[in-house]
């Protein structure tokens, strides 16, 4: 399970290849939103399969989750979460002004979901030379009682979890979600074989 | 002569993207800080010419280093290099006194290109 230990220099590489991808997805939103999307440093940790497990479960509050899945090469594929908390994703509706006919809040998380999902996937692929598909988003029914079974029904064996801890403001309104990567841990090889390729070139 | 330079980046692979994208004979006239704190003490320490600013980082951020540059009269070509890309943002720090904005991952022609478009190539 150590395949993931980074050592200083791919720790900073993947920051910084992380904080590029998530500077792209913040202007999509902020396009989508049109408004400004002020960005923290998203901090990142790996935690494993049984670890993550225990988090997630332990976080009773989690309102709602975002699951999508992502292909590229070279066995680099996984499959995206994002975790929304009870008291965010009612502010979700107010941050789109959406009024309450249009869509429902389940479609206006999927939406903001797949933008912040797919543009930072997109962009993190680009910069280790490699291209993702996607499969369509879906919103985890009842999550609270499904979660864990959802985990353990991926197509893959995932071995290891990256965790980017997101918080967005926007103006007014404030909210936090995670992103957590689900990686299997022939893709984990792969991508720090590309950090050491970049690192390699300075 | 080649110019004194500062890169302030939190990143230490995005200072070293700065610095090998730099004529090769400005290189040993480079200083580089970790964070805007870091910067400014240089900055009012020493005569630096030209200032490539990242925006995101902890403690003091970018947009802070360029208000204290503003607020203690230190004359300088900021050029920001941020993954925040947003069009605001890319305003913003043009209205704090920065000359360019420039799109991370920086790329060695653009930034060659924007120092030659302020003289300073």
């Amino acid at each position: 399970m150590n395949e993931f230990y980074l050592t200083e220099d791919q720790q900073d590489c993947l920051q910084e290849l992380i904080n590029i991808a998530m500077g792209q997805a913040s202007d999509q939103l902020a396009r989508y939103l049109n408004t400004f999307v002020y960005l923290k440093v998203p901090s990142i940790e790996s935690v494993d399969a049984k670890e993550l497990m225990q988090t997630l479960s332990q976080q009773k509050n989690t309102m709602a989750v975002v699951s999508q899945g992502f292909f590229g090469y070279e066995g680099i594929r996984g499959e995206a979460l994002l975790v929304y908390q009870e008291e965010d994703s009612g502010r979700i509706a107010d941050l789109l002004g959406y009024e309450p006919d249009e869509l429902s809040q389940d479609e206006q998380l999927i939406d903001i979901s797949s933008i912040l999902t797919t543009t930072f996937l997109n962009v993190f692929a680009r910069q280790i030379d490699n291209q993702m598909s996607y499969n369509a988003p879906k919103l985890l029914p009842n999550v609270k009682d499904n979660l864990s079974e959802h985990l353990q029904q991926m197509p893959f064996s995932w071995d290891l979890a990256l965790k980017v801890n997101i918080n967005y403001q926007v103006t007014d309104y404030s909210f936090n979600c995670n992103m957590v990567l689900l990686i299997p841990e022939t893709a984990i090889i792969n991508i720090k074989n590309v950090l050491d390729r970049i690192l390699a070139e300075f | 002569m080649s110019p004194s330079v500062l890169i302030c980046d939190d990143s230490n692979m995005a200072r070293k993207q700065v610095l090998r994208s730099l004529p090769e004979e400005w290189q040993g006239n480079v200083q580089t800080a970790t964070n805007g704190a870091e910067a400014l003490t240089i900055l009012r320490n020493n005569e630096i010419e030209i200032l490539f600013l990242d925006l995101t980082m902890p403690g003091i951020d970018g947009i802070g280093v360029l208000q204290g540059i503003k607020k203690l009269n230190i004359t300088c070509n900021v050029f920001v290099i941020s993954a925040d890309i947003q069009p605001e943002m890319q305003s913003k720090v043009k209205a704090l006194g920065a000359k360019e904005f420039i799109r991370k991952p920086v790329k060695q022609d653009v930034l060659l290109n924007n120092l030659q478009q302020h003289n300073l190539l």
